[in-house]
């Protein structure tokens, strides 16, 4: 069976930084949730010493600020310490993980909180370091459980259900895992972080396929985040190369994406209200040739504005746009792939 | 192993590097002194905590956007390399380089320059200072990005001259402006956009750009310049090349290795070690890892009165002390605030106070340095719960069957610590604490007595000797 590349072209950016809990802008955004109204919900992960900020904002595709909450920095309900990851259920309650906390909070879609779970320790139940999370038609709730190096399955409440995994690198096996996502057929998809692969797991966490290991010039180094589209091709957050690698649904590899931002409405705006700052940018060549001992994908990206810098999580919203989440570059690039 | 070639890693180690744990010294006692030196000058892999690890936990230690972030970033390095002289010879010429953030607001840059000098530092000194001058951090922090051909700018020029090379008196007013005028050209991409951002500490719309350097050839004077004593069409290489043939680079270069890993002071006795690392590097066409052989080679390093006799630097004592208590093995929350530990003591990473670098030796302890001093390093290695800590209780239980008298566990602590030299008096204090609850029995115990051992480590890590190098 021929199949077609991904239609990908690039739409928009989102975004400028802020540190601060004070409306627009985001600080490290470490993923993205869209419900059913449009709504983009941004995950700042902030870092430790700017931990007060942590919060979720929320934005459209027009670029409206529609709001943001967060509880702070610590271990009370609805505080978080390192934030990973987000998903809706079908009620649309939101699920954040942390990392540090080892646990997931519950918000309902105006961000009051509503409940947390999970519990620290290595026993079948327990989650260490819960990273990635996705949740499907019948809101069971699937964690990559990081320094567990498994997969866990809770029920919405937090009931544990099962799990698969171990640590290794055979069929199965997991270092680390990071994102996780499934396809319209149930299938699960791992991005297995420091095997430098995506794993395929049936619904029940039987193995399927594995793909993007193997090193070359396609070869994935550290995903940290995997997402399908209606036709089964899969778009992987190649994090350690800041770029976005998209396979087919086979698992050949399609095409690369390396990031080709734009200036954000927001963006626009600082700059005019800093004519001086643009007089200067605009004689500037921002996307310069760098001299060799620059030459890898991190200093690349640390000078190259408009690449992909710290690109850690890739999301559909219900448009079947991708949104690619950048966490050194405080912005979201979007993708038509219809 | 004797307990002389013990000391005398322990010594090389601590000024070469940041200390050894007492199993590193075992192992190292075996060996021959001059093999280790050479593994010391020749760095292979550093093994440090990995960078995907460092960057998965701490995202502002991807980014680097702010200088706490880069500081912490080094602290991981520093504390978890398998290479220690390539570390400590960069913070040597972070303080001798001395680029500071404040003026540069860029966090990732100043880590590249340290980078450098990891690459750079053992290398010639010719090619160091090209590549200092190439660097677009000092580019900035000394204002080359306002040398123009029309308006040449001084300031790196005679820098590069007075605080980097040859020292005060071995050139004139003209041989500064003639340098400048050699450096014309020499600035970093996008200069005016990324200097204003510097300037105003901006960070829209979407974070820093690092950066890097650009020569502009139709902002360089090319005219004949005369440099000291030499005439030619000198651009910026070519008056490094002079520079670092004259004896008065040599020895301002050696003089300050030999102050930094020997002893502070210049005495009769360091003058022919200091002549024959001038010799070395002349002869090694200006090799510093030649003048480092010379050194650490030389009776006078090795000797007893040089060990145990100057003032560990903030940084060395910080770093020396999480080593011991083998922590940073993995991402911890709390990176940032070890990190400004060192700059409370009067060292803070990548912000040197002037261009001068930080005055070290007996300048870096004052009342509230040294009260932040002891109690970090009690802190770090008075904890049971340190992998390190753990291990030098370990090491202590193999010793008499595991049930040490009050003098054996204070011996013991001083051992694990050091080997730690301290007087009569500090000793027998040591002892009296230790004698209130008699022996401690570190087997078959269930870890009771092993608080008892990290109070006499606190204490012996409290005492002066561990404040030296």
């Amino acid at each position: 069976m021929v199949v077609a590349s991904a239609p990908v072209e690039y739409l928009k950016t989102i975004g400028i930084v802020n540190n601060g809990f004070n409306g627009r802008g985001f600080a490290n955004p470490y993923d993205t949730a869209h419900d059913r109204a449009g709504r983009i919900y941004v995950l700042n992960r902030c870092d430790v010493a700017r931990r007060t900020a942590i919060r979720v904002g929320i934005c459209n595709l027009d670029e409206d600020y529609l709001g943001e909450f967060g509880y702070g920095a610590g271990g009370g309900d609805g505080q978080m310490v390192l934030p990973v990851a987000m998903a809706f259920d079908s009620r649309d309650r939101l699920y954040v993980t942390d990392e540090y906390n080892h646990r997931v909070s519950v918000f309902d879609s105006d961000g009051k909180f509503l409940e947390k779970w999970g519990v620290r320790g290595s026993g079948p139940d327990r989650i260490n370091g819960p990273a990635g999370i996705a949740i499907d038609d019948a809101d069971n709730v699937y964690v990559a459980d990081q320094h567990n190096h498994r997969i866990q399955k809770f029920t919405a409440d937090g009931e544990w259900i099962g799990g698969w995994g171990a640590p290794g690198s055979g069929e199965g096996e997991f270092n680390m895992p990071w994102g996780v996502a499934m396809d319209g057929a149930g299938s699960i998809y791992v991005a297995d972080w420091r095997n430098d692969r995506v794993q395929k797991f049936s619904p029940d966490g039987s193995f399927l396929a594995s793909f993007g290991s193997g090193g070359g010039p396609e070869g994935l180094i550290r995903p940290s985040s995997v997402a399908v589209d209606d036709r089964g091709s899969v778009y992987v957050a190649d994090w350690g190369n800041e770029r976005v690698q998209i396979f087919t649904p086979d698992g050949s590899f399609s095409k690369t994406l390396r990031g080709q931002a734009t200036l954000s409405k927001w963006a626009k705006d600082f700059l005019a209200a800093n004519p001086d700052e643009q007089a200067t940018r605009d004689i500037s060549d921002l996307r310069p040739k760098l001299p060799p001992h620059l030459n890898t994908p991190d200093h690349l990206s640390s000078q190259i504005e408009p690449y992909f810098w710290g690109p850690v999580s890739v999301r559909f919203d219900h448009s079947q746009r991708l949104f690619v989440t950048e966490t050194n570059r405080h912005r979201l690039q979007i993708y038509s792939t219809t | 192993m004797s307990k002389s070639n013990v000391e005398l890693m322990a010594h090389l180690m601590r000024r070469a590097g940041f200390g050894a744990t007492r199993t590193e010294l075992d192992q190292l006692a075996d060996r021959n002194y001059e093999e280790v030196v050479e593994d010391l000058l020749h760095p292979g892999e550093a093994d440090s905590l990995p960078d995907d690890l460092i960057r998965r936990y701490h995202v502002d230690q991807h980014e680097l956007r702010q200088a706490d972030s880069a500081a912490a970033y080094w602290v991981y390095r520093m504390a978890t390399t398998a290479c220690p002289l390539e570390e400590k010879l960069a913070l040597f010429w972070h303080g001798l380089f001395a680029t500071g953030y404040t003026k540069l607001n860029q966090a990732r840059t100043l880590l590249n320059q340290i980078d450098m000098f990891r690459h750079r530092g053992l290398g010639s000194f010719r090619e160091l200072l090209i590549e200092l001058s190439k660097d677009p951090a000092m580019i900035v922090w000394l204002d080359n990005e306002n040398n123009h051909k029309t308006a040449i700018n001084e300031n790196y020029g005679r820098e590069l001259l007075e605080l980097f090379s040859m020292g005060i008196g071995s050139y004139t007013e003209d041989d500064v402006k003639e340098c400048a005028r050699a450096f014309t050209g020499w600035t970093l991409k996008n200069a005016e956009y990324m200097s204003q951002r510097a300037m105003k500490d901006s960070i829209w719309p979407y974070g820093r750009i690092s950066w890097h350097f650009e020569y502009r050839g139709h902002d360089h004077d090319d005219g004949e310049k005369t440099f000291l004593g030499e005439t030619g069409r000198f651009d910026g290489e070519d008056v490094i090349a002079i520079i670092v043939r004259h004896e008065s680079t040599a020895r301002f270069v050696c003089t300050r290795l030999f102050q930094y890993f020997a002893a502070d002071e210049v005495d009769s006795d360091a003058e022919p070690v200091i002549r024959e690392m001038m010799d070395s590097y002349m002869e090694s066409d200006y090799e510093i890892r030649s003048v480092l052989r010379t050194l650490f080679n030389s009776d006078y390093f090795r000797s007893d009165a040089v060990r145990l006799a100057r003032v560990k630097g903030p940084v060395e004592l910080v770093i020396g002390a999480l080593r011991q208590a083998g922590m940073c093995s993995e991402p911890v929350l709390d990176i940032n605030d070890i990190a400004n530990q060192a700059s409370y003591m009067g060292q803070g990473l990548l912000n040197p106070p002037t261009v001068e670098g930080w005055h070290e030796g007996i300048e870096w302890i004052n009342s509230g340095a040294l009260v932040d001093r002891v109690n970090f390093v009690a802190a770090w290695l008075g904890d049971t719960a340190n992998p390190g800590v753990r291990a030098m209780i370990d090491r202590m239980a193999e010793m008499d069957g595991g049930v040490l008298s009050p003098e054996e566990l204070v011996d013991g602590c001083l051992d694990t610590l050091g080997p730690l030299r301290v007087s009569d008096e500090t000793r027998a204090s040591l002892v009296e604490v230790a004698s209130r609850e008699g022996e401690v029995k570190l087997r078959g115990n269930d870890g009771a007595d092993d608080e008892r051992v990290a109070e006499i480590l606190r204490l012996a890590a409290s005492t002066p000797a561990y404040q030296l190098a």
